[in-house]
């Protein structure tokens, strides 16, 4: 897979000269549903500032650079194909912004990516807030299909997440900017991307991988992907299943428990952020391979261990990107 | 330090000194309603206010309206309104628990706001109907209700009543980590600590209103106890003896104190230290006695807070800071100020 990645550019121009002439010109006013409510567009937008790394990110693949007016939040760093483009638009802050300073970038549009960004709770910012000043709101499918408090039109997290709510988010982005070409040709490629790997890696029996997100010290709970998160998703696509089979998305489990689950491969992720020392990769393999306990796993005498961006961890385009990074590892592994 | 205001000729000084922390505080919320991220001209700034209260129905940008309006003045007066609210509390406690160190979430409140918030967050329960705030001032009351029963309806004595306060945190402390372990997710559990760190952020107008009700209704209350108040500065058995039906004034007092301070966390998180410092500072301007006192608390939160909001906003452009932490950072030099001056003199 790793040889692929230098051809993506052009079987991106190929995608993308096929199916252009598929999708036709979005006309407005256009209506979208929305994690439960309608937002109208009178016209595309010109001037949207993006709430949320996956919002940025998926604007940024569709090409709308020049339609940005500010990002905010961004807890990993940009995708390299896209990195160019992104350092045209102003980032507010990578945290959470004021709703002062989105304002300030007069958008006309505010897509986000978390409820704490843009919920009814949320502290930044309401989707009221926005509405009251005729400034249209979207929030990631992802973000509302995880709060289970509200019956949403996408259903809770009790089945196992997939990379459809992502797709309908790029579909209905695109829409919204009149580019809905661009983001069928988006969804194709990615969907050809994963189709790529479904084919290359069929289901096998007993095949389990475990996600480790962090800890925060080495003697402590490991944070973990859970069973029904983009996690299990990722193992799903790789022909396995997650190892922990919990429905939160986030468990925090201690080390016997893993043991116990005896994944075929752990999945040590690379966390970009320095809260500790074990979000980097390096010093997770260091512990698994030097803990005279955890070491004896399997996985970890057989040398099974890969490493993945944390990033993939959370619903978004970068989970695919994430199936993509383990599964170029995973054939150099001696499976059983 | 109740030399600096006599007993004779008190209460002009009094009025003297709030009237001094009204104008100050009228000029912070100017301040606060003239700066933010979003440049905008203080001509428009004062148009939008005076749209706002309807004297004039000049044509300004919508969005900078909104910002001055809905944003910026509500926010100022949720700030002054739960810095007023919070040092009323924490005066009313060190009063009744005679402790220097009471504060406002001494009765479990916080963490019971906690448990309470991260439920609705978490566990979902109520069903998207229920609010954070709600199921946030749910949990506050149940932990207070939690401490009322443990100290026998809070009539047991002050040292019973802070060691019920502490089991209950203990308590609510651990329901919220069980939850957030067990059913959260690691952004989950994010979400509420931002959420519950405190940031004026999310208020407007409503909310403004509900807290200038509670807040109001809170101070008068306490006024009207406050020759109790005084009474239990000196011990419950002196206050009985002085006629003061002390157990059913310490629960009145109680709630009354759970119910502003549960109200607040619910609206804006547990910002700290206001409500333990305010009261000490009043006391060193005006003395122990609680009709002069909890006036003096209110206003000089008020001002602390909306002061601490503008700083916090100024700190850090375009992001935002939890507020709790702006508050002691920009209190805890004014209080060793305070601590120094006052301390005793050989």
């Amino acid at each position: 897979m790793r040889t692929l990645l230098p051809s993506l550019p052009v079987a991106f121009a190929a995608a993308f000269v096929s199916t252009a002439a598929l999708a036709g010109p979005t006309t407005y006013p256009l209506t979208i549903e929305n994690c439960g409510r309608s937002v109208t567009f009178a016209k595309a937008p010109e001037r949207a500032v993006a709430l949320g790394q996956n919002s940025a990110e998926i604007l940024l693949l569709l090409g709308l650079a020049d339609r940005m007016a500010g990002t905010a939040f961004w807890p990993n760093e940009v995708l390299p194909e896209i990195a160019a483009e992104n350092a045209k638009v102003d980032v507010l802050t990578v945290e959470f912004p004021t709703l002062e300073a989105v304002l300030a970038k007069q958008p006309d549009f505010v897509p986000a990516m978390l409820v704490t960004l843009l919920g009814p709770d949320s502290k930044v910012a309401k989707r009221e807030d926005f509405e009251a000043l005729g400034i249209p709101t979207y929030l990631s499918p992802s973000a509302c299909s995880t709060v289970r408090t509200t019956k949403d039109a996408y259903g809770a997290r009790t089945s196992l997440w997939n990379m459809d709510l992502v797709y309908r988010e790029i579909d209905d982005l695109a829409r919204i900017f009149g580019v809905a070409d661009r983001g069928e040709a988006l969804i194709a490629r990615f969907k050809a991307r994963e189709a790529a790997l479904r084919a290359k890696f069929p289901r096998k029996e007993g095949l389990t991988f475990l996600f480790w997100f962090s800890s925060p010290s080495p003697d402590g709970d490991a944070y973990l992907g859970g069973g029904n998160g983009p996690s299990g998703y990722v193992a799903d696509l790789l022909g396995g299943t997650n190892a922990i089979r919990t429905e939160a998305d986030w468990p925090t489990l201690g080390w016997e428990g893993i043991m116990a689950a005896a994944p075929t491969v752990i999945v040590a992720a690379q966390v970009d952020r320095k809260r500790w020392d074990l979000d980097r990769a390096d010093n997770k393999i260091a512990f698994l391979t030097s803990d005279p306990t955890v070491s004896q796993m399997e996985a970890v005498t057989k040398k099974r261990i890969v490493v993945m961006s944390g990033a993939a961890m959370n619903p978004s385009i970068r989970t695919l990107y994430g199936a993509e990074e383990i599964a170029a590892q995973l054939e150099a592994l001696d499976l059983p | 330090m109740t030399r600096t205001i006599a007993a004779d000729g008190g209460a002009g000084r009094l009025a003297l000194l709030l009237a001094l922390g009204a104008v100050a505080l009228a000029f912070a919320v100017a301040v606060a309603t003239a700066i933010g991220d979003y440049a905008i001209g203080l001509g428009t700034v004062a148009l939008a206010v005076t749209n706002g209260v309807g004297l004039t129905d000049a044509a300004i940008p919508r969005i900078e309206e909104s910002v001055v309006w809905n944003l910026r003045l509500s926010r100022a007066l949720v700030a002054a309104l739960a810095g007023a609210g919070l040092s009323i509390c924490g005066t009313i406690l060190q009063a009744l628990l005679r402790n220097a160190l009471a504060e406002p979430y001494v009765l479990g409140v916080s963490a019971g706001a906690s448990t309470g918030a991260v439920a609705v967050i978490v566990l979902g329960i109520g069903a998207g109907g229920l609010s954070l705030s709600a199921g946030a001032f749910a949990g506050a009351f149940a932990a207070f209700a939690l401490v009322a029963l443990l100290s026998n309806g809070a009539t047991s004595g002050p040292n019973h009543t802070i060691l019920a306060g502490v089991a209950a945190s203990q308590l609510f402390n651990a329901a919220t980590s069980y939850i957030v372990t067990t059913a959260g997710n690691a952004q989950q559990a994010r979400d509420v600590m931002f959420w519950l760190l405190g940031s004026f952020g999310g208020v407007r107008w409503p909310d403004v209103q509900l807290l200038l009700v509670v807040v109001v209704a809170g101070l008068a209350a306490c006024l009207w106890m406050a020759r109790a108040l005084d009474a239990f500065t000196f011990g419950d058995e002196d206050a009985a003896a002085l006629g003061v039906p002390v157990g059913r004034i310490r629960l009145a007092l109680f709630v009354v104190t759970a119910m502003v301070t549960a109200t607040i966390v619910g609206m804006v998180g547990t910002i700290g230290f206001v409500g333990l410092v305010v009261p000490h500072a009043a006391r060193f301007l005006v003395g122990p006695m609680h009709l002069r006192l909890l006036p003096t608390a209110a206003v000089l939160g008020a001002l602390f807070m909306t002061t601490a909001d503008i700083a916090s906003r100024v700190i850090v452009a375009q992001q935002t800071v939890p507020i709790g932490v702006v508050t002691a950072l920009v209190g805890v030099p004014f209080f060793a100020l305070i601590l120094h001056r006052s301390r005793p003199r050989p």
